[in-house]
Formats: C-alpha cells, sequence, structure tokens
C-alpha cells in the first residue's frame, strides 16, 4: 500500500473527488480537469493499493434507464485515511473540490 | 459538420478504444473495454446528442478516447509488475530449462576435460580408407597368426601393380619399454612401415607432423589403450622420447586401432622405412587396393595370386578393413532407440490434454509447450550422449567391451527414465505458463468415487487453471483433466 505521505496531487484530486460523490472516471475527469489519460491510469494505482475500490452498477439499474452500466468507485478504509493525510498536506484540496451537495447549492 | 459524420466519428471513437484495448492483459480486456465504452457513451450524452456534434465535441471526445492508451499501458505495466512479483523462478519452465543446461553443460564439461573422454569422440569419428587390405597367407591355420615375410612385401612394391597401389608391413615382437617418469615393461611393439597409418587413411591423434619429429630418434605411435593404462591418457606425452628395446623413439601420436581388429594386437607401432625392418621372420602385411582391385572384393574378402622369382605360385587372401566398429554415436543413437521403443511400458505417452470446458489455450501457448517438451527431450538427449560418454571412456578404451556395454546400458538409462520424467513433468504444467502446478488438495473419498468424485486438485500459482487428477480412474473420468481459471478466481492471487 502507498503510503499517504508519498500521494500525488493528482492521486490526492482524485481521492478527494470520489470522497465528494463523484463515482465515476469521466465525472472525475470533469470535476478535476484533469484528462483521461492521467485521471484513469491514477485511479488503476489507486485501486492496486487498495486506497479505493470499484464494482459494477447492477445491470438491472441500467437497462430501467436505458444506458449502460457504470464502473463506480468509492474509498477503502485506507484511501479515506491517506486523504485525511494528504488534506493536511495540501490545505486548498477541499476548497478546489467541495463536496457534491455543496456544488450544487 | 453534417448529422452523418455523427455516428461515423461515434465509430472512430470506439475503434480507438478498441485499438487501446489490444494493449490491456488479455484477462481484464473485456471488463476494461465495458468500462470505456460505458464512459464514452455518458461522455458523449453529456456532450450533447450525436446529430447536434461540432468539431469541437467531437476534438474533445478523441482526446478522451486517445487518453484509454494511456489506461491500457497503465494497466500493462502494473500487470507485469504483479506477474515479476508472483513469477517466483520455483516450477518455472525456464528454471527446469536451465536445470537442464547446467547439466549439459557439466557433461559437456566433463567430456572435455577427460582427455580420455575426448579421444574417444575424435577418434571413433574417421573411417578408415576405403580399400584397405589386411593380407595374409591362404596356408596359414589361425588367420591372426604373422604369415607374411617382408621378401614378399618388398617384391610386390618393386613390380608395378594393377590392384594395390601401396604395401605396408609390421611384426609384432615383445619389448622392454622404458620410460623416464611413466611405468614402462614389455610391450607388443610393431616394427612398421614408416606408411602404415598413411596408406590406411587411419587418423593419429595429438599427431606431431613428420617434419616437426625428430630426425635423429626413431617414430612410435602408441595405442590407445596404452595411452590410457600406461600414460594415464595423458594429451603432452606426444613429442616424450622412450626406450623401445635399445633405441630411443619419440611418441608422434597415439593410434586407435582396436577399431579396425588389426591383428596382431600391437601396443605400440615402431615407424621404420622398409628397408631398417629385419628380414626375419614373420608378419601381417597391409595393402591399399586401387578401384580395379576393389572391384574384386567379394564380401570384404579377396583372393590374390603372386608369383616369386621361381615362377612358382603362392596363394593369399585379403581381408577389407573397412568394417568399422560402431562407434559411440552408433552406440548411443542404439540405446536412445531402445529406450523408445521402451518408454510405453514405463509410462503413458499421452500427455493428458483433457479439460472441463471447450476452453482452449491460444496456439501461441500451445506452441510454447510442445516446444517446450522438445527442448527438454532434446537436452536429455544431448546429457545422455556426454554423459555416457563420460561414464565409459573416461578410463576404458574406446570400442573395448566394457566400454561399449557402460556407454550403452548409460545411454539407455538416461534417455528413458529422462524422457519419462519428461512427460510426468509436463503433464504438471499448466497449459498457460508451463509453471509446475502446486499445493495438491485431496478432495472426496475413495469410497465415494461412484457416487460423487475422489481425486487430487493441484493450482497453478499463477491462478490460470486447476488440476484435477482421479484418485480411482473410471470409466467417465480416466485420466486428468485441466479447469482453466476466469477473473473470478484473481482474489485468491492477488499480492
Amino acid at each position: 500500500m502507498a503510503s499517504a505521505a508519498k500521494l500525488s496531487h493528482t492521486a490526492a484530486m482524485i481521492l478527494q473527488a470520489i470522497d465528494a460523490g463523484v463515482v465515476y472516471g469521466f465525472g472525475i475527469m470533469e470535476m478535476t480537469g484533469l484528462p483521461s489519460g492521467t485521471v484513469y491510469p491514477a485511479m488503476r494505482r489507486l485501486e492496486r493499493d487498495k486506497l479505493i475500490c470499484s464494482r459494477w452498477e447492477r445491470q438491472s439499474i441500467a437497462e430501467a434507464q436505458q444506458r449502460p452500466p457504470r464502473k463506480y468507485y468509492k474509498l477503502t478504509t485506507a484511501g479515506a485515511a491517506a486523504l485525511q493525510a494528504s488534506r493536511t498536506r495540501y490545505p486548498l484540496l477541499e476548497r478546489m473540490i467541495p463536496p457534491v451537495e455543496e456544488r450544487s447549492l | 459538420m453534417t448529422p452523418q459524420s455523427g455516428p461515423v466519428l461515434h465509430a472512430v471513437d470506439r475503434g480507438l478504444l478498441c485499438c487501446a484495448s489490444f494493449l490491456v492483459p488479455q484477462r481484464q480486456r473485456a471488463e476494461w473495454r465495458l468500462e470505456w465504452e460505458s464512459e464514452l457513451w455518458h461522455a458523449r450524452r453529456l456532450n450533447g446528442p450525436s446529430c447536434m456534434a461540432s468539431w469541437r465535441t467531437e476534438r474533445r471526445m478523441a482526446g478522451f478516447c486517445l487518453g484509454a492508451f494511456r489506461d491500457a499501458a497503465c494497466l500493462r505495466r502494473l500487470w507485469w509488475q504483479d506477474r515479476k512479483s508472483i513469477a517466483s523462478p520455483r516450477g518455472s519452465a525456464t528454471l527446469c530449462l536451465v536445470w537442464l543446461g547446467s547439466l549439459l553443460l557439466a557433461s559437456y564439461l566433463l567430456s572435455i576435460l577427460l582427455p580420455g573422454v575426448r579421444a574417444a569422440h575424435d577418434l571413433s569419428n574417421e573411417p578408415a580408407r576405403p580399400g584397405t587390405i589386411s593380407i595374409q597367407d591362404e596356408g596359414a591355420e589361425n588367420s591372426a597368426d604373422p604369415s607374411m615375410t617382408i621378401d614378399q612385401v618388398r617384391m610386390w612394391e618393386r613390380s608395378s601393380q594393377r590392384y594395390a597401389d601401396g604395401f605396408a608391413f609390421y611384426r609384432v615382437a615383445q619389448e622392454a619399454v622404458e620410460s623416464g617418469s611413466h611405468a614402462g615393461g614389455t610391450w607388443r611393439v610393431a616394427q612398421a612401415s614408416s606408411n602404415l597409418f598413411t596408406l590406411a587413411g587411419w587418423p593419429l591423434h595429438y599427431a606431431i607432423p613428420r617434419d616437426k619429429s625428430r630426425s635423429d630418434v626413431a617414430r612410435v605411435v602408441l595405442s590407445e589403450r596404452v595411452w590410457r593404462e600406461q600414460f594415464g591418457a595423458n594429451p603432452k606425452i606426444a613429442g616424450t622420447v622412450l626406450l623401445v628395446g635399445s633405441r630411443p623413439a619419440q611418441v608422434v601420436g597415439i593410434a586407435p586401432a582396436d577399431a579396425w581388429k588389426l591383428p596382431g594386437n600391437g601396443d605400440a607401432w615402431l615407424l621404420e622405412s622398409d628397408k631398417e625392418i629385419d628380414s626375419h621372420g614373420r608378419g601381417y602385411a597391409v595393402a591399399h587396393l586401387t578401384r580395379s582391385g576393389r572391384l574384386e572384393l567379394w564380401g570384404g574378402l579377396v583372393q590374390i595370386s603372386s608369383y616369386d622369382a621361381q615362377k612358382s605360385e603362392h596363394d593369399f587372401m585379403g581381408k577389407s578393413l573397412d568394417e568399422q566398429l560402431p562407434g559411440p554415436a552408433s552406440i548411443f543413437w542404439f540405446g536412445v532407440l531402445l529406450a523408445f521403443l521402451a518408454l510405453p511400458a514405463i509410462a503413458s505417452v499421452s500427455l493428458a490434454e483433457y479439460n472441463f470446458s471447450s476452453h482452449k489455450p491460444s496456439w501461441m501457448r500451445r506452441a510454447m509447450r510442445v516446444g517446450f517438451l522438445g527442448a527438454k527431450i532434446v537436452l536429455i538427449l544431448a546429457i545422455a550422449y556426454f554423459s555416457s560418454g563420460d561414464l565409459a571412456y573416461w578410463h576404458s578404451s574406446v570400442f573395448s567391451p566394457p566400454a561399449v556395454y557402460i556407454q550403452w546400458t548409460a545411454s539407455f538409462a538416461i534417455c528413458l527414465l529422462g524422457m519419462r520424467w519428461a512427460l510426468l513433468d509436463q503433464r504438471q504444467r499448466c497449459p498457460v505458463c508451463l509453471r509446475r502446478v502446486s499445493n495438491p488438495a485431496q478432495v472426496g473419498s475413495v469410497s465415494r468415487m461412484f457416487l460423487a468424485w475422489s481425486g487430487t486438485e493441484l493450482i497453478c500459482t499463477g491462478g490460470h487453471a486447476l488440476l484435477h487428477v482421479p484418485g480411482l480412474p473410471t470409466s467417465w473420468f480416466s485420466t486428468q483433466r485441466w479447469m482453466y481459471l476466469d477473473s473470478s478466481w484473481d482474489f485468491l492471487f492477488a499480492c
């Protein structure tokens, strides 16, 4: 597992975005402004380091909405701890990517 | 931009994703493509319907899809890192080949370092010159007894011959031989014509050319047997001066005379010109036949009639020396042939490539598996060749009965047991990564064989396949079967 101190700013932004409620790749791209070639590889590494985990949306839900199923990401306990440590390191993180509810207000 | 161009560009994007997916490891490819196509669908939806697409949007979508290449490369890199961490050398195909290669190298180095073994390989390679015969008086009771005189040979040499283009003579006598540093003794020394070896085309090992040998002493050729027994197969013996009887003689080579069944069984050949050879006593004659003479050979024999100065006829019998005893290579291949014939008696030659599903590894994997088995067999044969030679010839001379038996037995045993091992090992190699399956687990009990299943399960540590070996072969489960593992098993093998 990668130590929290070694988390890059990009990784910290992605963790913050997921924690903020953006739970799929394209949404994270939109939220962070990072290109797909940066976001997805970073998520692969975070998943390998068990800071995030993924699950597929149920097929029935996707079919009901007439769209393909999406792969959702969420923070693990270790990911949450790493994010907490990163917030100390990058104080503007929370202001850059506020929770989804706050953004919608 | 026209409304019709939207679907075309969408197809281009999907094509990009399809190309990028080939970078993704095969096991993750389907899921990866599903995720990216889903993301692309949602990205397009958020950027407006296809008919409303603008060049700017399409550029954005193309940029999004190009990012898939970096993602795919990243997955490939991670997979490679995982593989390296999992791929401990234990049980791998590479390690197996390294072990076999090491054994081969060791046996080959031994065959080079042991002078006796090296000489055995070198000496047995050269056949005798075609048309070489040993001549004996037809009246001789025993073909091994000396029956020829040097005068007869001299007479043939003086007269013009149609059927032979060269003659040599040798006579064997017991002589005391002394050597400064080595054990001497009484040897059977053949006083021979200096052209004996060149006439018959017999190669000398460690030979010293005539112009480089000493002119003030006689030249002597040692038999391979004496070289091994008296001089410990010392390759530096050439050039040494021995005292043969009362004459000093320089060793100018080693002769594998046993190969051509020369009568007389000499321990050494003292090479002299015909004039220097004593006229008293009888010996053996060797001749080389011309093309016409060879046409007269019948069953390796040729009858020779000769007239002396008094016009009286003498009959002789010539026996071809072309027929060579089987050398190390022939003995080895005979052992290999018998081992191949005997193999089905001690091991099933089936590779048991059955599996539970219709899934088959790619042709590349199958070719690698067959290639691996072939490489093992080739290495085993090479090990058998060199190690059987090492065992047979490190102390015994070429063509001696003990050496022949030892080499044949060793090559047969090594090939037979080696190939049995190669087959058994092959059956326990994962068809995907060629690693040996491990962690055997006993499943079920034999008493329930007819109702359930009983046997042993082994798993590939790379997470590719599970091997089921029935405890008691039955008509419905007679041999081992492979079950290929899908990605749902990955959690077992995660680092």
